[in-house]
């Protein structure tokens, strides 16, 4: 138990890790704020018009929020490695450069896009400027530059795993990232057929969320699980296994509910329709697993005298459990009511999807990566119990509150165009406005905002707990 | 308590995870191959013959389009060049198009890839969404080019002052700011006349492709398009 | 392919709401079912809540039954969705089944 692995002290691919973890938090922030000013304009339209207008602010939010997720699994995937693998992760020096390369070009991106934001339509704007198509607006450049950073820690991951100690939890990562990597690459073309475009489009949105990184989550709950509770590492990686088959079962085709109206063929109905209904089972699963995995802990415990709480990391496990639960909650439940081809009939394009895109990338990742935040900061801090502080507990409830009510309001929100854009007007431009102009789109638009800042306020405590707790006198050492 | 049971063998799930994948994985594999085959655009000669392609050719700009029920299909689906009367499209009836009806396949092609690429260069996707993907700060765009507010009875034609729903189109896009139609408007992105016309070619086949019946009863309410 | 005389039925504009709600239900109820059932087992609850959770799931099954109809699925679609709530009522079971056998393999 004594290995200096175990502490980020003395190790190289931990100290890696905790930058990756601080850049993600950065990431993190810049993807609230840019929310925060979309969301404003929701409400009042001319704010920041022609200066940072709405797709701006847009393109930074969610690629802010893809890049800071990406950087927070490298981080989390450095800070596992010699714990599971028992050595110094291989090539940390060249993990280390690319860690400023990737940084780098990601500040050149932003850049661009805040101060250049649009190109003429020719092909040097697609290479340097935006590549125009959501989440992976990234212009050409950057893309190859990420291919070959993703290749530079794939390669670190291999060779560490190959070398030292390859247990259940480094095998599942090992395959699971080459996937993650690979798929960046159907991204990466032009096409003038737009329904091409959007099939392999799909291909890195769709098997990145809904396949590879559920896969990665996973495999940091087991993770998470052996760390904090001491869960029996048999078990758990037994219950991972099951989870790769059921997540990859019901993900990989489960794609068909992207595939129903973008002129791709009638048969996805069917597929959509099947492995979307398949798709919340794993969720459910990975629920049960860890309350099954605490109550038996806790209870073996219990039974050898012991009533203190097995749990070492109060507050990375509550969001390890907010994990659990907010992937069964925004993945499941908010993703399961609009994926039936036809009810989505209606639904797609609206911000039906936009709620369950928010609950679904917060509860499914978010709430795990800034768990590993904690194990990072109980890591390098030789904490060995680490408790709440008050500010955690803020933290945790504004930012998970926030992102309910959030939710609720979007539904809201796209239940009434639902209702009025789509079943009464037929999709038109004016239907499309009167739907927005209606009192409970508006005011729905309005609490998103006022969400937005109670998440955003949350988000601030969350960094300063995580910059102080650390030293705080109240954990166990 | 030694027994061996298969439920319980980490190497036994550890194989079907990777059966499990593999399957999925190539099942996926074959259908792209069918899917592509279905979904590759069409050509000049597909509509001269009278084949219907779910992306059709470039020229399909040449064409009148509209968006009717299909019986068979059991939905709407975009009709090109006249009805026959059962829900499919004859290919007969043109439509002039920026006062041409004539786009050889070479022109039309390259129209519609000056279109997609400007599409992409103005970031449309992140206020609008296209084929229903993108973002919801603006209306869908995926029967736009159908949208009966550009059409002969529409207020776009008149507020932009052009006698055709191309040029109506295209003048919007290169002066959004001045043609406010809500609150929210478009910005200026520094769209050029020859852009706009790309972008307008781009919607216009954009219209054309088959989207399995979405959006459902579109313009339905405000006439026009599916009542004739 | 399909019949020509079967046009896909229109959603009633009232029965948008009851769809939505009862689709967000199922996995609730499926949730509460599958929570309850693997409390009782790790005797986190009494036993007699395994009633409770039996119950859940026929909420689940109910409410999958009156999305499907509302929305007037396909026959496949409905196969789908038998088989989804199926799977649901087995799933604890299963996963039970096979964490416990291999908490005895190894702790004995």
């Amino acid at each position: 138990m004594a290995s200096k692995y175990l502490t980020g002290t003395g190790s190289e691919s931990k100290q890696l890790a905790t930058w990756y973890f601080t850049f993600a938090a950065i990431l993190f922030g810049a993807q609230l704020l840019f929310g925060l000013v979309a969301a404003t304009q929701y409400v009042m339209p001319g704010f920041l018009y022609g200066i940072l207008d709405f797709s701006i602010a847009r393109i930074i939010h969610i690629n802010a929020l893809v890049v800071w997720m990406v950087f927070a699994m490298f981080g989390s995937v450095y800070w596992l490695l010699p714990d599971e693998t028992g050595i110094e992760t291989v090539g940390i020096k060249i993990g280390k450069l690319l860690f400023w390369i990737f940084a780098a070009a990601i500040v050149v991106v932003v850049l661009v896009f805040l101060f250049i934001q649009v190109g003429k339509a020719d092909a040097t704007t697609i290479w340097f400027i935006t590549e125009g198509r959501e989440y992976i607006e990234a212009p050409r450049w950057a893309d190859w530059g990420i291919v070959v950073v993703a290749l530079g820690f794939v390669g670190n991951l291999f060779l560490t795993g190959m070398k030292g100690k390859q247990t259940g939890i480094v095998t599942v990562l090992m395959a699971d990232m080459i996937a993650f990597a690979g798929l960046y690459l159907a991204g990466m073309f032009f096409t003038d057929n737009i329904s091409v475009d959007q099939y392999w489009w799909w291909w890195v949105i769709h098997l990145w969320v809904e396949a590879t990184w559920e896969v990665f989550v996973g495999a940091i709950a087991a993770y998470g699980l052996i760390k904090m509770l001491g869960a029996h590492r048999q078990v758990v990686e037994m219950w991972l296994w099951i989870e790769v088959a059921m997540l990859f079962g019901s993900g990989i085709l489960g794609l068909g509910h992207h595939y129903f109206w973008i002129g791709t063929p009638e048969y996805w109905w069917e597929i959509g329709a099947l492995f979307s209904a398949l798709e919340p089972l794993p969720l459910v699963a990975m629920f049960v697993h860890v309350l099954y995995d605490w109550g038996k802990t806790q209870g073996s415990e219990e039974e050898k005298g012991n009533t203190n709480s097995v749990i070492n990391n109060k507050p990375a496990f509550t969001w390890f459990v907010l994990n659990a639960f907010g992937n069964f909650l925004g993945a499941g439940v908010w993703g399961f009511f609009h994926t039936l081809p036809q009810i989505n009939l209606y639904t797609h394009g609206t911000q039906f999807t936009s709620a369950h895109g928010h609950l679904a990338f917060f509860g499914a990742y978010a709430t795990i990566l800034i768990g590993m935040f904690y194990i990072a900061v109980q890591g390098t801090n030789g904490i060995k119990v680490m408790k709440h502080t008050r500010a955690s507990i803020w933290a945790t409830s504004m930012i998970t509150g926030g992102m309910m009510g959030m939710t609720v309001a979007l539904t809201i929100a796209g239940y009434v165009q639902v209702i009025v854009s789509r079943a009464q007007m037929g999709a038109t431009w004016a239907g499309y406005f009167d739907g927005q102009s209606g009192m409970w789109f508006q005011q729905a638009m309005d609490w998103r905002l006022i969400m937005g800042l109670v998440i955003f306020t949350g988000f601030i405590i969350l960094a300063k707990d995580l910059l102080t707790t650390g030293k705080n006198p109240v954990h166990e050492r | 308590m030694a027994k061996k049971s298969v439920w319980s063998d980490n190497r036994f799930w550890q194989r079907s995870a990777t059966w499990v994948t593999g399957f999925a994985s190539i099942l996926l594999i074959w259908l792209t191959f069918d899917t592509s085959a279905q979904i590759a655009m069409g050509n000049d000669k597909n509509l001269k013959d009278g084949v219907t392609k779910r992306v059709p050719g470039p020229t399909v700009i040449n064409y009148k389009i509209t968006y009717e029920m299909s019986n068979k299909r059991g939905h709407e689906v975009p009709i090109i060049g006249g009805n026959d009367g059962k829900g499919n499209s004859l290919f007969q009836q043109k439509e002039k198009f920026f006062g041409r009806d004539d786009y050889s396949e070479k022109e039309a092609r390259a129209l519609l890839h000056l279109g997609k690429l400007g599409s992409q260069a103005k970031n449309c996707m992140d206020c609008h969404t296209l084929l229903g993907n993108g973002a919801y700060y603006a209306p869908d765009l995926t029967k736009a080019w159908l949208d009966p507010a550009w059409g002969p009875d529409g207020a776009m034609q008149a507020l932009t002052g052009k006698n055709t729903k191309e040029e109506a189109m295209a003048e919007f896009l290169q002066h959004p700011d001045q043609y406010p139609t809500h609150a929210r408007m478009m910005p200026n992105l520094g769209i050029t006349a020859k852009e706009a016309k790309g972008l307008v070619a781009f919607l216009k086949h954009m219209s054309s492709i088959d989207t399995n019946g979405f959006p459902r009863n579109f313009g339905k309410i405000k006439g026009a398009v599916h009542g004739k | 392919m399909i019949d020509p005389s079967v046009i896909r039925p229109e959603i009633a504009l009232g029965d948008f709401l009851p769809i939505f709600v009862s689709s967000a239900l199922v996995l609730v109820f499926g949730g509460f079912y599958v929570g309850i059932y693997t409390a009782v087992k790790v005797k986190m609850l009494k036993p007699w809540f395994i009633a409770l959770a039996y119950m859940f799931w026929l909420l689940t099954a109910y409410c999958l039954y009156l999305m499907g109809s509302l929305m007037h699925v396909g026959e496949f679609t409905a196969k789908a969705l038998v088989v989804a709530a199926i799977g649901l009522i087995l799933l604890p079971h299963a996963v039970y089944y096979m964490q416990d056998q291999v908490h005895k393999k190894n702790e004995h």
